[in-house]
């Protein structure tokens, strides 16, 4: 067996800023050309290894290109060099309830989002009540989600995609969702997945969170890595970086 | 070969995307998926008054079917023309309008066309069936049978369907790059219409064309070029069958069968080298 959950090998990622788009058919057939634009490189050189059963904090600024790399990792973007391996199951969770129909009920939004995220309908209908327990809206599942507050549509979301059962979860800054009750479910939820041997990327800006959920961690400032390895003297790096040596 | 079996595992997300187009659509209508035969009927009744009733065409009889009535004719065409025209209206804009969902989850994309084909299937299916209830009441009264030609009707709708297919996976991506296709496309459906053989016989333009010769007096006549267009043997398949109630030449079938895999490769080569940037893209 590989140690190894996901190998993050020399990635680079750039982005075309447009100084002038044009994107008609007019302005390429008159002028031959739809854009000027120049690169932008997001990401510069990455690499690092996510130890299996490990949680895995991503940290940085914003715009450090911390979002960048979770695309990539969730094969949503496509790096310009380099590759990224996953060894096992990937499931991402960048934003919840992705891809609901307003007006289908609670129940036809789990089959359709939970198939959206990769389960058969098999695995949804075996997790069905485990979703709707986790999310704590029993009584509403036959209504249309159009009629749910909007921190019950985030849970309903977030317990699809929590019961997907990956091998490795990715999850961009959607904790900061639902009430203090539901956010304490969900760290449980992620000590429960690192029991199992599971592991966690999980990316934030809140240094707190990441210093209580994860044990090891990688910083990213200016789309390069600065620093991976233990949690602890990482994130400690990286506060110093933001307060300066000083504080 | 790889990707015939990544298509099959998103065979189940495709099915449920397909019932959330075709839930989600006639929610919270009276009438529900009654709507859905309203546009045709109401195409029926414009289009009988102002070409039978007024400029006088008159579809040759069905043979051997012995029918003779310018609305079912006009339906046979009619139903498939309405279906092609919906898979492309909406395919054109199915990766536009759901650039939220690409750029959050990963899953296989071409399942976002491909669903809109089959929630637009799934109502013509539904509009064909009404209209073979239709034509089976007719024949009965000239003592035919319509029954034995379902079968055979739904093979050439799948095989349209394969057509529509390939032009939405197409359309979609270019209107990606250039959000003028979805423009251009309502002016060109218009156009494709009036240039089918939809709302009268292809036989009337094989008679003028005879009737004015070879272009500039070359041996390419109008009926030549006029056979390049696909929609004429597609409707040719589906008014042999429905209308005619024979089995329609082994050449239509060919080229009909020809149109369809060979737009649906184009199709899903041109979707596969673009798939990977749409996230950034859109």
């Amino acid at each position: 067996m590989n140690d190894i959950a996901v190998r993050v090998d020399g990635v680079s990622k750039s982005f075309r800023m447009y100084h002038e788009r044009n994107q008609t058919i007019k302005a390429a057939i008159m002028r031959g050309r739809t854009s000027v634009h120049e690169d932008f490189w997001a990401l510069n050189d990455v690499s690092f290894d996510v130890p299996v059963g490990s949680t895995f904090g991503l940290i940085g600024s914003n715009g450090s290109g911390k979002s960048t790399l979770l695309k990539c990792l969730a094969n949503i973007y496509f790096p310009n060099k380099g590759t990224i391996t996953h060894f096992g199951k990937m499931a991402a969770m960048l934003e919840v309830g992705s891809g609901f129909h307003s007006e289908l009920s609670g129940r036809d939004n789990i089959f359709l989002n939970g198939s959206i995220l990769g389960m058969s309908r098999k695995q949804i209908a075996a997790k069905f009540d485990e979703i709707v327990d986790f999310s704590g809206v029993e009584q509403f599942i036959d209504q249309p989600v159009k009629n749910y507050s909007s921190g019950m549509y985030v849970r309903l979301g977030f317990a699809i995609a929590i019961n997907v059962d990956p091998d490795i979860l990715v999850v961009d800054e959607v904790l900061a969702v639902g009430d203090a009750e539901f956010q304490a479910k969900c760290f449980q939820k992620f000590r429960d997945f690192k029991v199992e041997g599971k592991t966690v990327i999980l990316v934030s800006h809140d240094t707190s969170t990441v210093r209580s959920l994860c044990d090891q961690a990688a910083w990213i400032n200016k789309g390069s890595l600065m620093a991976v390895g233990e949690a602890a003297p990482t994130i400690q790096a990286y506060i110093d970086s933001v307060k300066g040596p000083s504080a | 070969m790889r990707y015939l079996k990544e298509l099959l595992d998103s065979r189940e997300l495709l099915a449920n995307l397909t019932l959330r187009e075709v839930r989600g659509k006639y929610k919270r209508t009276v009438f529900g998926q009654l709507w859905s035969l309203a546009n045709p009927l109401a195409l029926m009744l414009i289009y009988t008054f102002v070409f039978s009733l007024i400029f006088r065409i008159d579809p040759d009889v069905g043979d051997p079917s012995g029918l003779d009535n310018f609305a079912l004719w006009l339906l046979c065409g009619l139903l498939p023309w309405t279906f092609l025209a919906t898979v492309i209206n909406l395919g054109v804009g199915s990766l536009v309008s759901n650039a939220g969902l690409i750029q959050k989850v990963y899953f296989n994309r071409i399942v976002l066309p491909l669903s809109l084909v089959g929630s637009a299937g799934y109502n013509w299916l539904f509009e064909m069936g009404v209209l073979v209830v239709a034509l089976t009441v007719a024949l009965a009264f000239g003592g035919g049978i319509m029954l034995q030609w379902v079968p055979l009707v739904v093979v050439a709708m799948a095989v349209f369907a394969v057509f529509g297919a390939g032009l939405a996976l197409m359309l979609s991506i270019a209107n990606v790059y250039f959000r003028d296709t979805q423009w251009f496309v309502t002016i060109v459906l218009q156009m494709w219409l009036y240039l089918s053989p939809v709302i009268y016989p292809s036989s009337m333009v094989s008679d003028v064309s005879e009737e004015i010769g070879g272009f500039f007096g070359g041996p390419i006549s109008l009926a030549d070029v006029y056979y390049l267009n696909p929609m004429v043997h597609f409707l040719d398949l589906f008014r042999n069958l429905l209308y005619d109630n024979r089995w329609p030449d082994v050449s239509t079938w060919l080229i009909c069968l020809a149109w369809a895999v060979g737009v649906f490769i184009v199709g899903v080569f041109v979707f596969r080298r673009n798939e990977r940037n749409l996230a950034e893209t859109l």
